[in-house]
């Protein structure tokens, strides 16, 4: 996350040591994107697995008793 | 991040094997779903330099100060006494007061002089003032929605503070305004920077 949004955010050319209101205004910005979409994600990756789950042991349940 | 969303993907692609249920799922939850534990983000771990952390109200102050009304104000005050300033000088050098018809080689009186040095002085002080705001202000806000910092920022605030002055003796004196402004706040900023 760092570097993604240190590449979006912070030019390549320094000139002055503090972080400029623009530069923070745009942290603050990609963080959130970042860690909002992490957070979907996640939770959809958590379905899916779950739902695979819950097929096989279907699949588990129907060979054992066929 | 990365990690932990690598491990889904791995549990996705090869079939879990048969053995307590809900097993990945569980683990899934801990990294990415509603198990997930807060971290503390020390900037020693993450490879900064170590540094104590700042207090609530340190927090609070430094973001006062970096907001847009408080840089306003800033300079607005700056513009004020820098207006003063200029103003009592250039009462200093350009004298039109005292001036009687009838005696047209009388030199005016010092009651006159500092009335009239006093009355320029506070009149360019409030214009300084309300320019140097506005200009200020409207950088801060271009600056904030854009979320960069180059030079178009000070171009875009001076011609929006040279066009409002300009637009209210016309048009085209706004216009005129905003790119004379525009350009000399792009000219100082260059030699700023």
């Amino acid at each position: 996350m760092t570097q993604a949004c240190h590449r979006k955010c912070v030019p390549p050319h320094y000139k002055e040591a503090e972080l400029s209101k623009g530069e923070s205004v745009c942290l603050d910005r990609c963080v959130a994107k970042y860690l909002e979409v992490h957070e979907r994600m996640g939770k959809k990756l958590t379905e899916l697995s779950m739902q695979d789950e819950e097929l096989l042991k279907r699949m588990q349940q129907g060979s054992g008793t066929a | 991040a990365v990690p932990a969303l690598e491990v889904p993907g791995a549990a996705m692609a090869a079939a879990p094997p048969p053995g307590p249920p809900l097993q990945y799922s569980l683990l899934l939850q801990h990294l990415v779903g509603e198990r997930r534990q807060p971290r503390a983000w020390d900037p020693g771990a993450l490879g900064g330099i170590p540094s104590p952390p700042k207090s609530e109200e340190q927090k609070a102050v430094e973001r006062a100060m970096e907001s847009c009304a408080f840089k306003a104000a800033l300079a607005c005050v700056g513009g004020f006494v820098l207006g003063g300033a200029f103003g009592v000088f250039t009462a200093g050098i350009d004298t039109n007061v005292g001036f009687d018809p009838k005696d047209p080689y009388r030199t005016p009186t010092a009651k006159e002089v500092l009335k009239d040095m006093g009355q320029r002085g506070i009149s360019y002080a409030k214009n300084f003032a309300i320019v140097g705001a506005m200009f200020s202000c409207t950088e801060c806000m271009v600056e904030s929605y854009r979320g960069k910092s180059d030079w178009k920022n000070s171009v875009i605030s001076g011609c929006i503070t040279g066009g409002a002055i300009g637009f209210r003796a016309g048009l085209k004196a706004g216009v005129i305004g905003c790119g004379g402004f525009a350009a000399f706040s792009a000219a100082i900023d260059y030699y700023l920077r």
